[in-house]
Formats: structure tokens, C-alpha cells, sequence
């Protein structure tokens, strides 16, 4: 069994405008794993979770949790799952703790175990020594850690997060990863969105790339890149004039003096870097990223058969 | 599961609660001082304190209960609280519940001092003092469940137009019916004060004071209404109130 399954699901919200937020996205997310949907603003990530998460009803199609149907039995997936929903606020005068302990309460635990899961997740955001200030006293990221310690003192089986370290500096980032790979690897699932490509490649077991409200590609992180037929690329910062040939090729990116080529072996890249070092030029090559093959997918007019 | 409903009522209450009255206890002089302002403008206009003592006690409860369900449910929403909770094992009354309940909660003290003015004055005897006490509560409940209809209706308007709509709605339902002033100055429209749940329950707590004479069958009507009230705006609620959203 699946810990969240989609088939075929469509959301179309009709208002004034008609907007098809999704248009026929399945997916398939393991027990256990932590499986990211990453996609540009407005591509159906946070629609998906909703529904998943039972806030939202689809217009079409279907979805499970744990194999129990979102649509039909809201209250069996409810029992299974924690949320942290996009820019979500806080309430200036609850504290951390409260946070942490009175929704690990609300998620059915007896008051002994909420306390030791509150405490637990106070101390996996590094939030433990703040957890009787008030809220309205804490920097934004501090905010954002109560929230996701109000998800993870739950029992949950299935946390799903829309853009949890959205906010967060590099060490709380990094803080809140930590939390996340901890409770993946003791069997729960964790259905992530996030913008930050870091990010998704740094706890990501399985992505999926949605654009315009339909799958775009999904699988692990290798298999993401392999879909580009550019294995590496070469930054170099000067003027490339001096090397004559780059200007003349395809595909090359320039960002003020800083110029990005993709190249599809690590001899080329190398022996470019080597040019560029003996013309007195700032060079570099590395592996390409998950950000250069998403932004190849989804960059401008996307098309999802797009080939590379 | 229904041990658990009212378990999360409790814990939803406390939540709500409990940190305004530790580190906002000036949200509890606020709830007494509006509803206490009128009073001292009928001390110096010697005008029937009795009246206005009661007329605060029933202003306090409806004021908490519209904005309580009102902006309370409001605010969660703006906050994205309430997705969280929706997503949760809490079932909607139990949120519904513990939302209108906190408020209630803040207002004990404001409603203590009114009740203790009112048995120091002779205003209430301890018999009356509990049919006001049981009055209070179900015209609590009929504002709640006026509010929770009006939140649910507008659910797609904006926070501060909700937040101002429940302080215009409990200053009219507080001052435009006989709430301060006895209904007898209404004269042949005093049965105007049966149709407003705030009017109707200031009249029924000084009908049990003494200060208001009617026949059994009046008393009955007046029962009748405030309860149907609530029970119609609370079932249209529970009816039409979307927590999923379509």
C-alpha cells in the first residue's frame, strides 16, 4: 500500500476566471520516504496537497492515504497526517511550547506522551530554550520552527509540508532538515514542497517536477538528472571574449561578468576551465544541479515533452 | 470518539484562552469596560441602574459570542490555523465549540463583578441569579450561533470587513433594542424586544428579577424564541458551513 496515491486528479476552480490547477496529476508516494514536489509559483504543488490533506475537494479523480479516500472517508486520512500550510502566521501570544504540546493533544495523544513529543520536536527545530517566549517575541524563522514543531509533535504517520523552511535562515534550514531526514528514516512519509532546490536535493528521496497543473517528470534525484543530456557545466567570470569560440556556442548564459555553459562531458568542462584559467579568467566546472535540469524544464514556455 | 469531541473542546478553549488571560489581562477590563461604559451614563442621568446592570451582563456575552465566532474563525483563517486544524482529527464542532466557549472563558471575570454589583444592589436574588446565569448561557449560544452563521456565509470576505461587521452587528444588538432601557418605553412596540436574542434575554433576567411583570405564557414565548434562535442559525451552520472547502 502506498502512503499517498493520486489518480488522474483535476481541480478546476471556477470563479470568475476559470483556473485549471490541476490537470490530471498521479502520483504514487512510498511509505517512508520523503518525496518532494517541486514546481514554479502557480504550477498545482499546494492545490495537490490540499486535497491530499483533505482541505480541498478535487473536481475529478482520485487520491488515497494509507488507502483510505481522501474524498469519502476525510475522517480515517486525518488520523494519519500532520500539516504546515504556506505562510502560515502565528498567534502572538502562544508560546512554542503551546504550540507544540496542545496540537500533539489535539492529534489524539494522552497529555504524558504530547509532552514528550513536544519537547522532542522543540529540540529538533532547536526551538527548546525559547519555548516560553511568546511567539510575538520571536524572529520570523523562530515563528515558522513552532509550526513545524506543532507537525512533528504529532504521531503522524504522513507530514505534509508546503514550503516548511520557506523563511528560515541556512542554519535553521539545515535544523529543520535534520528533523525531517530523522523522522523519515523511523518509518513516516513526508509529502514536501519547496522552492529551494538545496533543498530538494539535500533530503529528497523521490521528486516529481509539476508544471501548469500536470506532472512534468518524477523519480529520484539521479534519475531527474539524467533526463539532461549536459552532465556538467563550467562558470566562468571575465570577459570570454578572450576565448574566442565560447561566444560562438549554443546555450550559453550570461549574468553580468559571470558566464554558465552546460557541456555533456567532464573532459570538455575541464578543458575549458584550463583555457580560461591560462587566459587569466575565474573558472570552475561541476556536476550539473537538480535547479539548472528544472529550470530546462520548466523555464519559459514549458512544455513537458520538451527534449533536452 | 465523543469523549474525544469534547476533550478537543476543552483543549481548543484552554488554547484560546489561557494565554490571553495570562499575558493579556487587559482583554478582560476591555470585555467589562464596554459593556460598563453605559452604566455610568445612567448613574449620572439617574436613569434605572438595575436595568443597566443587566443590560451589561447580556451585552458581555452577546458582544464575546459574535466576535468570538466571527473573528475568532476569521483570524484562524487568515492565520491558515484552521487549515491545520481542518486537516486534523478534531471534528468541526469540537473547533466550532472551543472557539465560542475561550472568549466565555476571558469574560468570567467581567460577568463575576457585574453579577456581585447586582446582588449587592438587590438587583438579583440567588434564585433569580441562576435563571440569569442560565439565560446568559443560551443567549451566549444564540449570538455564537448567529456569528458562526454570518462567518460561514462570508467565508470569502475580507478579514477586517468580518472584523468590523461583528463589532457594528453586537454595538446594534447591544444598544438599538431594549438592552440598557427597560421596554416598557417602547410602549406598544415593546414586543420588539422578543425578536432580539439580547433584548429578549434582558427582558426574561429582569422578568425573573422582579422587575418586569409578565404572565407564564409570555415567559414561555420568550424561552421559545431565544432557543429556536439558536437551534436555527446553529443547524443552518452546521448545514451550510464548509470546512472542506468545494
Amino acid at each position: 500500500m502506498e502512503a499517498v496515491e493520486s489518480k488522474d486528479l483535476v481541480k478546476i476552480y471556477s470563479g470568475k476566471e476559470k483556473v485549471e490547477a490541476l490537470r490530471g496529476i498521479s502520483l504514487s508516494i512510498r511509505k517512508g520516504e520523503l518525496f518532494t514536489l517541486l514546481g514554479p509559483n502557480g504550477a498545482g504543488k499546494t492545490t495537490f496537497q490540499r486535497i491530499v490533506s483533505t482541505q480541498l475537494l478535487p473536481t475529478s479523480g482520485e487520491a488515497y492515504v494509507l488507502g483510505d479516500n481522501v474524498i469519502t472517508q476525510p475522517e480515517e486520512v486525518r488520523k494519519h497526517m500532520a500539516v504546515v500550510p504556506q505562510d502560515i502566521r502565528t498567534y502572538d501570544n502562544f508560546t512554542p511550547w503551546e504550540y507544540a504540546y496542545y496540537f500533539a493533544e489535539l492529534h489524539g495523544l494522552s497529555k504524558s506522551k504530547a509532552k514528550e513529543n513536544a519537547e522532542e520536536a522543540l529540540k529538533a527545530v532547536d526551538l527548546w530554550n525559547l519555548k516560553n517566549r511568546i511567539c510575538g517575541s520571536l524572529s520570523g524563522g523562530e515563528r515558522r520552527r513552532a509550526i513545524i514543531a506543532s507537525a512533528l509533535s504529532s504521531d503522524a504517520d504522513i507530514f505534509i509540508l508546503d514550503e516548511p523552511t520557506s523563511g528560515l535562515d541556512a542554519v535553521a534550514r539545515r535544523h529543520t532538515w535534520r528533523a525531517l531526514t530523522r523522522i523519515v528514516n523511523e518509518g513516516k512519509t513526508i509529502l514536501l514542497t519547496t522552492h529551494i532546490m538545496e533543498e530538494a536535493e539535500m533530503v529528497s528521496d523521490r521528486l516529481a517536477i509539476i508544471n501548469k497543473g500536470r506532472v512534468v517528470t518524477e523519480g529520484t534525484l539521479e534519475d531527474i538528472k539524467n533526463l539532461s543530456d549536459d552532465k556538467f557545466r563550467v562558470i566562468i567570470e571575465g570577459d570570454i571574449d578572450k576565448l574566442g569560440f565560447l561566444g560562438k556556442r549554443d546555450g550559453l548564459i550570461q549574468y553580468g561578468s559571470k558566464n554558465i555553459m552546460y557541456l555533456k562531458n567532464e573532459d570538455e568542462a575541464l578543458e575549458i576551465v584550463k583555457k580560461a584559467l591560462g587566459k587569466g579568467l575565474k573558472a570552475e566546472a561541476a556536476p550539473i544541479t537538480l535547479e539548472d535540469v528544472f529550470v530546462k524544464l520548466v523555464g519559459g514556455e514549458t512544455d513537458e515533452n520538451q527534449n533536452f | 470518539m465523543k469523549t474525544k469531541i469534547f476533550r478537543d473542546i476543552l483543549i481548543i478553549a484552554t488554547l484560546k484562552s489561557i494565554p490571553d488571560l495570562k499575558r493579556n489581562p487587559s482583554t478582560i477590563v476591555l470585555i467589562s469596560v464596554i459593556s460598563g461604559i453605559p452604566l455610568f451614563f445612567m448613574i449620572i442621568f439617574s436613569a434605572q441602574i438595575g436595568t443597566g446592570i443587566i443590560g451589561a451582563m447580556v451585552s458581555t456575552v452577546g458582544f464575546i459570542g459574535l466576535n468570538s465566532a466571527i473573528q475568532d474563525m476569521t483570524w484562524d483563517r487568515y492565520l491558515k490555523i484552521r487549515e491545520i486544524v481542518v486537516a486534523m482529527p478534531v471534528h468541526p464542532i469540537s473547533y466550532a465549540m472551543g472557539v465560542a466557549l475561550a472568549p466565555l472563558i476571558v469574560s468570567i471575570p467581567g460577568l463575576l463583578l457585574f453579577m456581585a454589583i447586582a446582588l449587592w444592589l438587590g438587583i438579583l436574588t440567588l434564585q433569580s441569579l441562576i435563571w440569569s446565569i442560565a439565560i446568559l448561557i443560551v443567549c451566549w449560544a444564540t449570538l455564537s450561533s448567529l456569528g458562526f452563521f454570518i462567518s460561514t456565509n462570508l467565508r470569502r470576505a475580507n478579514v477586517y470587513t468580518l472584523s468590523n461587521l461583528s463589532n457594528i452587528l453586537g454595538l446594534l444588538l447591544s444598544f438599538l433594542p431594549p438592552v440598557y432601557y427597560p421596554e416598557e418605553i417602547l410602549g406598544n412596540f415593546s414586543w420588539i424586544s422578543i425578536i432580539f436574542p439580547t433584548s429578549n434575554s434582558a427582558s426574561l433576567i429582569r422578568i425573573y428579577s422582579g422587575s418586569l411583570i409578565a404572565t407564564t405564557q409570555i415567559i414561555i414565548v420568550r424561552w421559545v424564541v431565544l432557543i429556536i434562535t439558536m437551534i436555527i442559525f446553529a443547524i443552518i451552520t452546521i448545514k451550510e458551513s464548509k470546512w472542506r472547502e468545494p
